[in-house]
């Protein structure tokens, strides 16, 4: 039987190219080249696999050139035909993280060539991609590359074959949000005492089902005058200036935007619109006051129920977009919400 | 005066109830039902007995019977809580109550019924 | 309280024209265990048949599984308020017969569940699949309401295992254990470093199908109380619960209830084990209130540190597992909570019903959704006639080749909320 043939992405640093000055390498393919850690998984093949091709790209590069890096990529990929894809590991490296996050989904996604990657728990693009992509979890740093090879090699081969994947304790892949069973080693009652005796310690424990990520926000005291309060709009609607001249993206936001409604008394459809692609937009795009209502909030003003309307409101795409991007936006946008002495927010979603 | 209502879709329940209780008796689904309590606990009513009780799976049994107050006062969050998560979890089970032979229903509805029938002896407590 | 277990192994069950335990074998006089099965006028027939590990036998629709004991000194007799009269037991000797069940099956309602397949891979995931079971399958009398049918069936069970249990009154203990727990006082100054640990069990207890009974006492009658963890090995806890087969404890588990055995076995060591606290699985909702503020009260005025809490069931049970986390741990008391999921068939769903920051330490039994196809079996004890119609198994159930496509649910202990299983999920 002929072995089973992978691609394996890595970044310059990895390649031995150089470290950040050297960030802004373009993407390449080394084709019949294993390179750094690619040997490192062919010895944990175990002569089941082998790498076809390597490519290396800058992280700079990746990230600044994000539409075409990942175009060229997916091209230089689809040539090989591989039967799977490898990114990273990336370990704690931030861009690395996301670079290997966004081109195995890309190569799983629009390929359909299985991919997989690793990184450390905490590297932004974990929490990116990591329900995507199966992503082995690492240490934070390259010390960790025997661990991590070990499991992602048998991984890649399992993928590779259509294997059943087991559950993440197994497999030793970052938790995706898909519960998979599987047989401990000791009872559950068993588990249950020991998970006791290291909580009575103070000592770490896992727990087998992490609660639903809660986030809760105690709401603040009602805002006492509001006839001189000064009121801001905030939405993860989606409604941008006509054209979305900052291009926020439909689904999975990366950034948010900051518009002047300065003499702005009614949204129409001919100057604004919404960016989100996760709501049928035909009735936000008619009126977008349905969604940020800047008419009822002048009416407002006008009538002395509020002291006024801030001039800038900001809006960004709820739509798939992570819990981390989202609590950086508002921790950024509150600060200058606060330096420009706004009392309260309307806070609007769809 | 009663202090609660009953909202079920379980016939069994209805002709059980009907002459001395208030019920409200809703030819819907499981899943429905709920919605219809649901909006009931919007309106002010505080869900009485939980929205999921019994082991029948939701969509396994087609019955469902749902004790909550005649009065509205302000909304219950944790009341909402309940319910929306009940809802949740009906979506999550496959739809198999109509498979089922005649006398199958005749025996939901009496388990239906059973769990009712002990939330209604913890009401009438009061 | 002291209670001296001693085991008492069976390699075999045969039928004979005798009952008793000999060489490790169990003889049984069918004769003798149908008169005894249908000293109740409720109960038409009964056929008792054996299926043991290994063989390609499929028992369903499962009731219930009972381990047969007998006490043999002390205060009392197995099974309390049923069996034996309500004297307070959990102390003296007691004899258990391991690797055997006696397992009731047989149709009490339409919809009824449970499934024991003694090989294959459905045998992977119940624990009745290693045990030698003796089988009752009781046929009610015409006209019957489906309530007395239940606790005939019910009754039946604990009084064919009471019977078995007998047989060993005289034999000698293969091995024997001795499961102590000490007074307040006593455990302060006995173990004056070791955390103060007690287990708290919630009992099922909805209505018909759905109950459980202690000391013969309906539990959702009860408020949360105290037992010595020995009182369960004399069959204190008994199940009437037949819904929900994967989490639900037939009354093998609260006799062998793992928690207490697991907690036992650190007794002395890193815990002081205080005593098991039982509480309630309510509909109505202030019920639960009360009853998860009675369990809190209880801990805090034991002077706990840590506790386990089980649930039993799915959907209702959920909330108070979660009031009970909550509301131990406010009294900062560490609690690690055992429960099992309903994450959909594709494991991508919400696995519980209700949930809590306070609970961060759990330990899961499993997808209860999780897909599973079990093969035809040669021989069939009970009735397929209701396995398409079981809680997990869909229209196609039955598929072309005679295998069954099922979700664990159907699978009698696959999930349970004891942790009596090695299945987990992450």
């Amino acid at each position: 039987m002929s072995k089973i043939k992978v691609v394996h992405y890595i970044n310059q640093f990895f390649a031995q190219i150089g470290g950040e000055e050297k960030a802004d390498y373009p993407a390449e393919i080394r084709v019949g080249e294993v390179v750094g850690p690619g040997l490192a998984l062919t010895q944990n093949f175990k002569d089941e696999a082998e790498i076809i091709a390597t490519v290396i790209c800058g992280d700079s590069y990746f990230n600044e050139n994000l539409e075409k890096a990942k175009a060229d990529i997916l091209a230089m990929v689809k040539e090989q035909a591989p039967d799977v894809f490898i990114a990273g590991p990336a370990f704690n490296a931030g861009r690395y993280g996301v670079a290997c996050g966004t081109i195995a989904a890309a190569v799983q996604e629009e390929l359909g060539i299985p991919a997989v990657t690793g990184m450390y728990v905490e590297n932004p693009g974990a929490d990116m991609f990591k329900n995507d992509v199966y992503m082995i979890s690492t240490k934070n740093s390259a010390a960790g590359m025997r661990d991590a090879v070990k499991k992602l090699a048998p991984l890649a081969v399992k993928l590779a074959k259509g294997e059943k994947i087991g559950s993440s304790a197994e497999e030793g892949y970052i938790p995706n949000g898909v519960r998979v069973n599987f047989f401990e080693k000791e009872r559950g009652s068993k588990r249950a005492v020991k998970m006791l005796i290291k909580k009575l310690n103070d000592k770490p424990y896992v727990t087998e089902y992490p609660m639903p990520n809660f986030d809760r926000v105690e709401p603040n005291p009602a805002v006492k005058d509001l006839a001189h309060a000064k009121i801001a709009l905030v939405t993860s609607g989606g409604i941008v200036p006509k054209g979305n001249p900052d291009h926020i993206e439909s689904s999975s936001a990366s950034h948010y935007g900051e518009y002047d409604i300065t003499g702005v008394t009614d949204l129409t459809e001919e100057t604004y619109e919404t960016a989100h692609g996760g709501y049928d937009p035909v009735y936000a795009n008619e009126d977008p006051d349905r969604v940020l209502p800047v008419d009822v909030l002048r009416d407002m003003e006008k009538e002395g129920v509020i002291g006024s309307l801030h001039h800038l409101f900001y809006t960004t795409v709820g739509n798939g977009t992570s819990v981390a991007s989202a609590k950086a936006f508002a921790a950024e946008y509150s600060q200058k919400l606060k330096a420009d002495g706004v009392d309260a927010v309307i806070l609007t979603s769809t | 005066m009663s202090k609660y209502m009953v909202i079920t879709n379980n016939p069994l329940v209805r002709s059980r109830l009907d002459d001395t209780h208030e019920v409200i008796y809703l030819e819907l689904s499981y899943e429905e039902l709920l919605k219809v309590v649901r909006d009931r606990i919007y309106e002010g009513h505080r869900l009485l007995t939980h929205p999921l009780s019994g082991s029948v799976k939701p969509k396994e049994t087609p019955y469902k019977s749902v004790l909550i107050s005649e009065r509205k006062e302000k909304v219950d969050g944790e009341s909402v809580r309940l319910i929306e998560n009940a809802i949740l979890v009906c979506q999550k089970f496959q739809d198999k109550s109509k498979y089922y032979k005649e006398e199958v229903y005749k025996d939901f509805q009496l388990v239906d019924w059973t769990l009712l029938e002990s939330g209604l002896a913890s009401a009438d407590v009061w | 309280m002291r209670l001296e277990m001693g085991n008492i192994y069976i390699k075999d069950i045969q039928f004979a024209d005798t009952s008793k335990i000999e060489d490790g074998i169990l003889y049984v006089d069918k004769g003798a265990v149908k008169a005894v099965a249908l000293e109740d006028e409720h109960i038409k027939t009964v056929t008792f048949d054996i299926a043991k590990p290994g063989e390609s036998v499929r028992i369903t629709p499962v009731k219930d599984v009972i381990e047969p004991r007998v006490k043999v000194e002390g205060k009392g007799g197995v099974f309390p308020g049923i069996i034996s009269k309500v004297d307070t037991v959990g102390s003296g000797k007691t004899y258990a017969l391991k690797g055997m069940a006696v397992v009731t099956a047989g149709r009490i309602v339409g919809f009824q569940e449970g499934i024991i397949d003694m090989t294959g891979p459905g045998a992977d995931y119940t624990p009745f699949s290693k045990t030698l079971n003796l089988v009752m399958v009781c046929e009610p009398v015409e006209g019957i309401k489906q309530h007395e049918y239940e606790k005939a069936v019910r009754f039946a069970g604990f009084r064919v295992a009471a019977y078995i249990g007998e047989l060993a009154r005289n034999l000698t203990p293969d091995e024997t254990k001795v499961y102590e727990t000490c007074g307040i006082k006593e455990g302060i100054t006995q173990y004056p470093n070791l955390p103060r640990v007690a287990y708290v069990q919630m009992l099922q207890s909805q209505g018909l199908l759905h109950d459980t009974y202690v000391y013969g006492v309906d539990a959702k009658k009860t408020l949360p109380t105290i037992l010595s963890p020995t009182e369960i090995m004399d069959g204190a806890i008994v199940s009437g619960n037949c819904v929900s087969a994967c989490d639900k404890n037939p009354t093998y588990v609260h006799e062998n209830n793992p928690v207490v055995h697991d907690l036992f076995e650190e007794h002395g060591k890193t815990l002081n084990f205080v005593c098991q606290i039982i509480t309630n699985e309510n509909v109505y909702l202030a019920d639960k209130e009360r009853s998860s503020d009675w369990t809190a009260k209880l801990c805090k005025m034991l002077d706990l540190d840590g506790v386990i809490v089980s649930q039993e069931g799915f959907g209702n049970p959920d909330t108070d597992l979660i009031m009970n986390c909550k509301k131990i741990e406010a009294e900062g008391i560490k609690t690690v909570i055992i429960t099992d999921e309903y994450a959909g068939r594709d494991g991508k769903s919400q696995s519980l019903a209700d949930a809590d920051v306070a609970a961060d330490a759990v330990v899961t039994g499993g997808n209860a959704n999780e897909v599973v196809i079990l093969p035809k079996l040669d021989k069939v004890i009970g009735t397929l006639d209701y396995v398409t119609k079981i809680a997990g198994a869909s229209e196609d159930t039955l598929r072309e080749d005679g295998s069954l496509e099922v979700e664990l649910q159907v699978i009698t202990g696959a999930t349970n909320e004891t942790g009596f299983n090695k299945l987990s999920a992450r």
